[in-house]
């Protein structure tokens, strides 16, 4: 089907050829250091014919022969004009000088650029590294994550919780992507730091809606994250050191022009600073992550690029010597991008990506000569092998179409469990599964006349969960009850045990009412596979991960959004509304009292939902001037209907946030000095109240007789963060600066959760218990240094 | 369930946490008659509380229901013991011989207000504690800061036959509260890794109080329970609605009843549960 409508599209096009047309194509990269541009118009000053450099940096124009006049222009470098006679095909590689001196890396004077008034998509955000650096930061670092917590739409339950929640989705709906290899734990230290290490970082793209058809596999998002390439022209040191970790990066050429390379290290060390200060069983506490993030390229020709990345990250957790715990992600890409023809391009990306944690707790270390050795020890992991590759072929200026294939395979071993004692070990292994996730998308881009686009297309997705494996099947008898088993069927390798197909259309449509107004609307459906389970307030570490089954059915979500987009004459500000509605089929719930962990049977406790949420983005931003920044405004509601739970009435999901307000403002003072604040508010999240306590052998137990879940609301959650940059004085090469920042400056106890208890000094006393993450002001000093 | 992970998470996340006691304002809800019965092998006074559930942060003692009438019938031996109502419980006086048997099935038997309410649970085996041992560490020693003696419980999961199931609950000087409370699987957290194994450090160490150790001349007391799975997962599920806090709390959920209300059409429904246990008991005074 999906071919028919290829040669369908393109019959139309080479009738409409006429007259004799050639095609300019070629890469635009950063003069200083060889970075590809992303998202640079290149277009005929006065016409609406254009394009836009693609996410590697490559573009194609096909014009009429004849003269013609570019010009390629981008926020913050100087545009550049060219002349191209068009006899013939050409290629034309441009380097564009970046117009920043220091002052101007945040005063920006206006360009034409990549506004969202003119591209077709609704419901994208895009932060580069620049953008995030300038935001006030959490102990004075960088951090990804917390950076598009302050778009609109993006929600979190809670200071410190780990994941993010989009569009009333839940934080295992976000495709998070590292230079395309998809990454199953985001964050550090619980929550706290995301694993994105912010100087190997060029740019993100949050797609909330309006998806196109390249990407599938989660229900509300995609998080697409690209590392940077390195600098091709010269060698580069970057580096910081602040309260709770530093960073080391280095870049530069391996053959200049042709090949770069950037490694960038973190690593935190409250462990180590507290070491002195720690006696007897806290002696060996380990508190501690790390992360490397290594990238390579490699240009043979004009027409092949190569690419390699990996990241590598660790956090690792231990009480005295007796207890370890560690968790991270490991991903490698090897990305080649490849030139066909001047109007066909690909890139083809195969990928490697790990989630594994270990628990780990012996007395090997402390016990005494008689005393035997005795341990316990549980591990867990996920690991997939992707392939995509994807072609994009220019049909002429205003219409190209992206097409290409996926396939990913998963294998998961959900728990080990091995008990040590003396000599005899015992091991308990949950059964592996293996599943293939695959994908064919086409989508056409269109935009007949400088007032209409179209994007419009498809993806049929198949998931087949593979032997070797075995299926459960259970009697579904009352919901909300653990499921009974009633048989299993083992599977040999590679038998098929499960699958499921979707057809998934995607639609997003632009009509500009002139140059500064445009309204979008966009319908897209998606679906995910993979699930994580957690029945926590917030997601843990170990939190594992499970493929759809024949009793997990995938979950679907459609979404439809409408906007309005308006872009200030002078490019002085820009202004969105967006409104969406998204109802989704088969999200998990679990039963009461559900055993998540090391549970061979844990099909049997979960429970398919149907989920709806609607809500409206505001968004302004300012981009030039001595104050820049943005604010943000969502009014949104998300809700879920689970039978079984909560009277089988709809109830408010835990992420729930009515209002959520975030302002992101900086000012320069002065060529060194600038001042940032951001201030986020947020209706609290819901939560489910005790009116009632039983008295059961010395407890009391909470318990609440309306049996409806997230029945009362916690308190607004706000908090202001400020900091303040002082950049050094220029020294030949060396660059430096101070970074002093405030977090939860007015010291606001957040509330993160409300629990009951009895009084810890006296029983007979219960009382509601408010918790905060975070209880006070927290301060932080980096030094950031360049040469 | 799997308390441990999460403890230690949670240790892990506590460092810039805080608590505060908050008034709320929440609806009174409906309140429910709870049955409090645990019955065991041991000597003495056995004793059933049933008391109305009260708004949580009502500090008034649950009102006592006096007018139930409870039997508990041994079904394996084919016995009853009536429970009867004196000084706000329901007790039998088992001084003479246990009620309690190793491997016997037992329904409680309730009737209130007209309708008749009934719950079983069946005795399991339990191991004997084999010792208790305790180490003195200084404020600086301790992981919790805190001066005190720190006790292990020595004892090692019964070897073959069904999966065990455990209750440790430990007391200081009197058995009139709880200290602390722990829930294993054949001595660890899992079944099928530990069979017949040593009790696993987690447990074993897990009858001090951190926060208050022991310290000279006070008692330390443990007990030992057999349960069933059943009352396994509604003794952990307790657990987790009773230490509701911190970053990956449980979100709140009420606790299941294995009480059953048999009367045709009746309209009364019960909280609480009935458990059955043996027991293992063993103390030691920290000299």
């Amino acid at each position: 089907m999906l071919m028919s409508l290829l040669v369908i599209i393109l019959a139309a096009h080479s009738t409409m050829a006429q007259q004799q047309r050639y095609t300019v194509s070629g890469y635009v990269k950063d003069k200083q250091n060889g970075e590809s541009l992303v998202g640079i118009s290149i277009g005929k000053p006065g016409t609406a014919v254009g394009t836009v450099t693609n996410q590697y940096g490559f573009y194609s124009l096909t014009l009429p022969a004849g003269e013609h006049e570019l010009q390629f222009s981008f926020m913050g470098y100087a545009p550049f004009k060219t002349t191209v006679n068009l006899n013939t095909n050409k290629t034309l590689d441009v380097k564009l000088e970046s117009s920043s001196s220091q002052l101007n890396e945040v005063t920006i004077s206006g360009q034409k650029q990549e506004r969202s008034v003119n591209t077709l998509n609704t419901s994208i955000n895009r932060l580069d590294i620049a953008q995030m650096k300038k935001m006030p930061t959490f102990m004075g670092e960088v951090d990804v994550l917390r950076s598009i917590q302050t778009l609109p739409g993006v929600t979190t339950v809670g200071e410190g919780a780990a994941g993010f929640n989009v569009r009333g989705g839940n934080s295992d709906e976000n495709l998070i992507l590292l230079d395309e290899a998809p990454v199953y734990n985001s964050t550090h230290m619980l929550g706290f730091f995301s694993v994105f290490n912010p100087d190997a970082v060029k740019s993100l793209n949050l797609i909330k809606g309006g998806f196109p058809a390249e990407y599938g596999g989660r229900a509300s998002s995609v998080l697409d994250i690209r590392m940077k390439d390195g600098n091709n022209q010269q060698f580069n040191v970057n580096g910081g050191i602040g309260n709770i970790f530093s960073r080391l990066s280095v870049e530069g050429p391996l053959v200049k022009d042709k090949s770069s390379f950037i490694v960038a290290a973190r690593r935190s060390y409250i462990d180590v600073l507290m070491k002195p200060f720690v006696k007897g069983d806290m002696k060996d506490t380990k508190l501690n992550f790390y992360d490397l993030t290594a990238k390579a390229n490699y240009k043979f020709n004009q027409n092949n690029t190569l690419f390699l990345s990996g990241y590598f990250g660790r956090d690792v957790f231990g009480i005295g010597k007796d207890v370890n715990m560690n968790w991270g992600n490991s991903t490698a890409t090897i990305r080649w991008n490849h030139v066909f023809t001047n109007r066909l391009f690909l890139n083809l990306t195969t990928y490697y990506s790990k989630y594994d944690y270990s628990l780990n707790f012996s007395n090997g270390n402390k016990k005494q000569a008689d005393e035997e050795l005795q341990g316990y020890k549980w591990t867990s992991n996920i690991i997939n092998y992707g392939l995509k590759p994807s072609f994009t072929y220019y049909i002429n200026s205003g219409s190209s179409l992206h097409f290409g294939v996926q396939g990913i395979y998963y294998t998961f071993k959900p728990g080990t469990g091995t008990g040590t004692e003396g000599e005899k070990e015992r091991v308990k292994v949950l059964t592996d599964k293996h599943a293939l996730e695959s994908a064919v998308y086409l989508d056409h881009e269109w935009k007949p006349t400088k007032k209409f686009g179209i994007q419009y297309g498809g993806r049929l997705s198949a998931y087949q969960l593979i032997g070797k494996g075995t299926a459960y099947y259970y009697n579904d008898t009352t919901p909300g009850i653990r499921k009974r088993l009633t048989g299993t069927e083992t599977f040999d390798a590679n038998k098929l045990i499960k699958g499921y197909y979707y057809f998934e259309p995607r639609l997003s449509a632009r009509y500009a009412l002139n140059d500064h107004h445009a309204v979008k609307v966009a319908y897209s459906r998606t679906t995910q596979f993979m699930h994580q389970l957690s029945n926590t307030a917030s997601p843990t570490p170990l939190d594992i991960w499970t493929p759809s089954t024949n009793n997990i059915k995938p979950m679907v979500a459609d979404q439809y959004t409408a906007g309005y987009f308006y872009n200030a004459p002078n490019d002085s500000y820009e202004f969105s509304a967006e409104v969406f509605y998204k109802k989704t089929d088969n999200q998990l719930d679990y039963i009461d009292n559900a055993n998540l962990q090391l549970n061979q049977y844990i099909e049997a406790d979960l429970l398919p939902s149907e989920g709806r949420a609607y809500g409206l983005e505001l968004y302004a931003k300012k981009d030039i001037g001595k104050t820049t920044g943005w604010i943000s405004y969502t009014l949104s509601r998300t809700e879920r209907k689970t039978p079984g739970i909560s009277l089988d009435e709809w109830f408010v999901n835990r992420y729930d946030r009515t209002h959520n307000v975030n302002l992101v403002l900086t000012h320069t003072f002065t060529k060194r000095t600038s001042l940032s604040a951001n201030w986020v508010y947020a209706s609290g999240t819901p939560g489910t109240y005790a009116d009632n306590r039983m008295e059961f052998q010395d407890w009391d137990i909470p318990y609440n007789s309306t049996e409806k879940r997230n029945n009362y609301r916690l308190p607004a959650f706000h908090r202001l963060d400020l900091s303040f940059t002082l950049k050094g004085k220029q020294l030949k090469r060396w660059k430096g600066e101070w970074v002093f920042s405030l977090y939860n400056v007015y010291g606001r106890r957040n509330a993160y959760s409300i629990y009951f208890k009895q009084n810890e000094d006296d029983p007979n006393k219960r009382e509601a218990v408010r918790l905060s993450i975070i209880g006070s002001i927290i301060p932080g000093i980096t030094y950031n240094f360049k040469f | 369930m799997k308390k441990l992970p999460i403890i230690l998470l949670a240790a892990f996340a506590g460092l810039t946490a805080c608590e505060d006691k908050i008034d709320l304002d929440i609806a009174p809800g409906k309140s429910f008659p709870v049955l409090d019965a645990w019955i065991t092998n041991e000597a003495g006074l056995q004793k059933i509380r049933f008391t109305m559930s009260v708004p949580y942060t009502d500090n008034n003692p649950a009102p006592i229901i006096n007018d139930a009438k409870i039997t508990l019938y041994d079904e394996t031996a084919g016995k009853s013991y009536p429970f009867a109502f004196k000084d706000n419980m329901y007790s039998y006086d088992a001084s003479a011989a246990p009620i309690g048997i190793q491997g016997h099935a037992y329904k409680l038997h309730v009737e209130y207000k007209g309708e008749i309410f009934e719950a079983s649970d069946t005795i399991k085996r339990v191991p004997a504690i084999d010792s208790i041992s305790y180490k003195f560490k200084t404020d600086e020693e301790s992981i919790s800061g805190k001066e005190g003696y720190y006790a292990t419980m020595h004892a090692k999961d019964i070897e073959g036959g069904p999966v065990d199931y455990y209750w440790i609950r430990s007391y200081r000087n009197d058995t009139l509260r709880r200290l602390e409370d722990n829930f294993s699987i054949d001595g660890s957290y899992d079944e099928g890794v530990s069979d017949g194994a040593t009790f696993i450090l987690p447990l074993a160490e897990g009858i001090t109080n951190y926060e208050k150790p022991f310290q000279k001349n006070e008692k330390i007391i443990v007990k030992l329970f057999s349960i069933t799975h059943r009352s396994h997962d509604f003794l952990t599920q307790v657990q987790a609605q009773v230490d509701a806090g911190g970053l990956f709390a449980k979100v709140l959920e009420n606790v299941k009843t294995n009480v059953k209300n048999t009367t045709p059409s009746g309209k009364i429904k019960i909280l609480g549960w009935f458990g059955a246990s043996s027991v293992s008991r063993r103390e030691r005074t920290v000299k």
